[in-house]
């Protein structure tokens, strides 16, 4: 056999490199799926962007764009955006402007060894086929660099012991690009013996590109939250339309199980706010629809909430911009507080469990501060509370479960789920690895929503490649197609994600894997609900 | 002078450069420490930002979990263990459990580095211990003077930590994409490392095998005197250590001390705001930080504050 030519690697500095593409997709490195799986050729699912639209947009990373970036039209253009980013720099690192990551950001940025222990946690790293330019330290190395010779008039010291880099257009767009090539799943931050959180960087890059460019991706901003802060969802569901669509399902409910389903609108005094992601409300009825049934049934005081932004539990700031976030957690809270709740429940949504539960929670100050509690910890207490007969030979089929990051890593809500699936579904089976140790499903920090040019693509062939690895392992002597299984996925980004993965690797007409949520698994295993309350049908 | 037999071969420094060298440098380094240090404390309260597992999370920490996982975890008590951080960290400074199982190839050369750089830092605390009991006149710890017991103290701390420091650049040199990623400031510090434990065999080689010179120029340190003479060699590694101990303070190598700060103020820090009192102070006087991030849905002009700002709807 013929070794392998030797290339070099791509360097820090090169990402100023006026190049076609700095690290392109290989194709051939990726790595490969259990079989059968091994056979889907990873070029089925690949798309290269056309000669023309590469004329248009920005895809000189890795041939692949997320943010449909144009270059600039004339020198003034380029050097506008590149004194604007400099500008965000100094920001990035000011009290007034980042107090709520400052010192986060600045013991990561001044204390990687360059070690790489960091490097194998990464999925997207690791399933590239360990595609340099998507190292957890690339990204941060790049902003360190810059930092020390651009940040606070720049500091040539620092800048030649951190390392050489140019500031041009092909610095500033695919660094832009790479701040969406990480899905924040912060695997790297847990693997560090140091404590530098290689995803925070990610996370900050995403902000000075958004709070002071205005870059950011257009299903997070416009599309997501300005059109929900505009709307009141990035669903586009206006309050009128969301209430049909919740009665229409309600009907659906009550025919399902045989009794009568109401969703209780704005009912000031409830104990519960049930605030789901609105998404389910539109792609997954059955979820809005199942915790319906479990709180009548149950007998809880709740109501979900009719007032703009209030009836989408989403807060796609998280991902990218304080501002934005902050914006959206204080409707949240406004709404709870008008309707004078006990407390907020949050629905199967990962990341709208971190935002309102976690990262508002130093804001909410005095009466703002109304409790926020996750589902998967109240649906536990409903189920031990035995107010539900529970027949688990409902579920008599092969169940894995899907720890969503900012459920479990980020907030360590590890065993409720588990508990209660442990309890309803007796051939439940883990993940390896699981927990707080998990992968990210592919889609996070707004991935499942992106799709703009070939960027769906990339994550089915690289981000999510390793949670599909997982769940085919985790149904490994189960995969024939007449043995109904399903993946359970308490958090709506992340079914996105796999309804879009699962369709691609074709895993419901080849293993007849399904996904969906925690409430229709114990739906499902009511006594009191007719049987085959899920209908095994791939949507 | 306690110098031994093999310093006639040796021309002799001034005593006063050694002194007022070493006095010089080891002030910077406590300063430049505490400057850091006294930076990230003094930087303000952030919003939360924890990962699990939390290790003062009380009977959940094996598997990562929190008192959310608790129903209405607000009305019960909150159990944390101190003992849990502590071996947390006692477990990632001894063994370093992190760089074990998600770095293999780096963790011998690492863990004989650093367990060479713990004795050295030992051997340093004993020659002080030593100057201090001397000038207290406190008997019994004599061999803190120098001898036999620091001598082989001294081989193995130094075995080690060359071992490793030699080890860890042959990685960085030989690995191409550990050396790919690796910064400037990587290759200084061991190569720098490399140079103080060199200048340190030598010393032990040809001038001062039991410490006693060590233990001597200690002694005179404390009482900062200055004159008489010292070897040359001695003087080159206790300047070469000195300038990078000042150093250090300056480079991600503190992070020694920094992980208090990444490890209790932000990864564990997960204590809630119950009843959003805890941080109400602190975060009123955020909240009215002027703000100048110039998207076109901000438009922070300087003068408009963060509670403005996020209550506005902005433009797109």
């Amino acid at each position: 056999m013929k070794p392998e030519p030797l290339v070099p690697p791509v360097k820090v500095r090169d990402i100023a490199k006026p190049t076609p593409a700095l690290s392109p997709l290989d194709l051939q490195k990726i790595v490969p799926l259990p079989p059968p799986y091994d056979q889907i050729d990873p070029q089925t699912l690949w798309k290269e962007l056309t000669a023309e639209r590469r004329q248009e947009i920005d895809a000189s990373l890795d041939g692949v764009s997320a943010l449909s970036l144009k270059r600039p039209e004339d020198p003034q253009e380029e050097e506008r955006l590149l004194k604007g980013f400099v500008e965000g720099l100094r920001k990035l690192l000011s009290v007034e402007n980042n107090w709520t990551f400052l010192q986060p950001l600045q013991l990561t940025l001044d204390h990687c060894t360059h070690c790489q222990t960091c490097a194998d946690a990464c999925p997207i790293f690791v399933m590239s086929g360990r595609n340099e330019i998507y190292r957890p330290t690339y990204r941060a190395d790049v902003l360190r660099r810059l930092v020390a010779r651009y940040g606070n008039g720049g500091n040539p010291i620092k800048s030649a012991l951190t390392g050489p880099i140019e500031l041009n257009w092909e610095t500033l767009a695919r660094l832009a690009e790479l701040s969406y090539r990480c899905t924040l799943c912060r695997r790297c931050a847990q693997a560090c013996p140091i404590g530098v959180d290689n995803g925070l960087v990610t996370h900050e890059l995403r902000k000075l590109f958004s709070q002071e460019l205005g870059i950011a991706a257009t299903e997070c901003h416009a599309n997501g939250s300005m059109l929900q802060l505009r709307v009141g969802s990035s669903t586009g569901m206006t309050p009128a339309v969301v209430r049909d669509n919740i009665e229409f399902i309600d009907e659906e409910m009550s025919e399902k199980v045989g009794f009568t389903v109401k969703t209780p609108f704005d009912k000031v005094g409830a104990d519960v706010l049930l605030l789901h992601n609105a998404g389910e409300i539109l792609a997954w009825p059955e979820n809005p629809g199942a915790f319906a049934v479990i709180l009548e049934a149950a007998g809880i005081s709740w109501t979900m909430s009719s007032d703009l932004v209030a009836y989408d539990a989403i807060n796609y700031g998280l991902w990218y911009d304080d501002v934005q976030f902050a914006r959206v957690a204080l409707e949240h809270i406004k709404v709870a507080k008008k309707l004078k709740v006990k407390k907020i429940v949050i629905g199967e949504c990962g990341h709208a469990h971190k935002a309102l539960t976690v990262i508002a929670d130093r804001l909410l100050l005095g009466e703002d501060n109304i409790p926020r509690e996750s589902a998967l910890t109240f649906l536990e207490g409903i189920v031990n509370s035995g107010v539900l007969k529970l027949d688990p030979s409902r579920n008599d089929f092969p169940v894995t479960l899907h720890d969503p990051c900012n459920i479990v890593r980020a907030m360590g809500i590890v065993e409720p789920q588990r508990r209660i699936l442990r309890r309803i579904a007796p051939r439940f089976r883990e993940m390896t690895p699981h927990g707080v140790e998990n992968y990210c499903c592919g889609g996070g920090s707004g991935f499942a929503i992106m799709s703009p040019n070939n960027f769906a693509n990339w994550r089915m062939l690289v981000s999510g490649r390793i949670k599909m690895q997982q769940i085919l392992e985790a149904f490994k002597d189960e995969l024939d197609p007449a043995i109904p299984k399903y993946l359970c996925t308490p958090c709506s980004n992340c079914k996105g994600q796999f309804r879009d993965l699962l369709r691609a690797y074709g895993a419901w007409e080849r293993s007849r894997i399904l996904y969906g949520g925690l409430v229709e698994l114990v739906v499902n295993a009511m006594a009191d609900v007719p049987p085959g309350f899920l209908e095994w049908e791939f949507h | 002078m306690l110098a031994s037999r093999h310093v006639v071969v040796l021309q002799e420094g001034p005593m006063t450069v050694a002194t007022i060298g070493c006095v010089v440098l080891l002030a910077g380094f406590v300063l430049g420490s505490l400057y850091k240090a006294v930076r990230y404390v003094r930087m303000p309260m952030h919003v939360r930002w924890e990962l699990y597992p939390v290790a003062h999370e009380k009977g959940k920490v094996s598997y990562g979990g929190s008192y959310f996982e608790e129903l209405d975890w607000w009305t019960k008590p909150r159990e944390t263990s101190l003992v849990g951080e502590v071996k947390t960290i006692a477990e990632e400074v001894f063994t370093l459990k992190a760089v074990r199982e998600h770095n293999p190839k780096l963790w011998l050369p690492s863990l004989l580095f650093h367990y060479g750089l713990y004795l050295l830092f030992l051997l340093g605390a004993a020659l002080l211990l030593g100057g201090v009991a001397d000038g207290l006149g406190v008997v019994g710890l004599g061999w803190l003077g120098g001898g036999k017991v620091l001598s082989r103290w001294g081989v193995v701390a130094l075995g080690l930590a060359t071992l490793g420091c030699c080890l860890l650049l042959l990685r960085r040199l030989g690995d191409p994409t550990l050396r790919n990623a690796s910064s400037p400031a990587d290759f200084l510090h061991l190569w720098w490392l490399l140079a103080v434990f060199a200048l340190s065999w030598a010393n032990w080689l040809v001038v001062d095998r039991e410490y006693t010179v060590a233990a001597g120029f200690v002694k005179g340190l404390l009482r900062l005197q200055v004159g008489g003479s010292v070897p040359a060699l001695f003087v080159a590694q206790v300047l070469l250590l000195g300038a990078f101990l000042a150093y250090l303070p300056w480079s991600h190598m503190t992070h020694m001390f920094a992980k208090y700060f990444t490890w209790h103020s932000v990864r564990w820090d997960d204590a809630p705001n119950i009843a959003g009192e805890a941080y109400r102070e602190k975060a009123l006087k955020l909240l009215m930080l002027p703000v100048s991030w110039s998207a076109p849905h901000i438009k922070g002009d300087g003068k408009k504050t963060w509670l403005d700002v996020v209550q506005e709807r902005g433009e797109s």
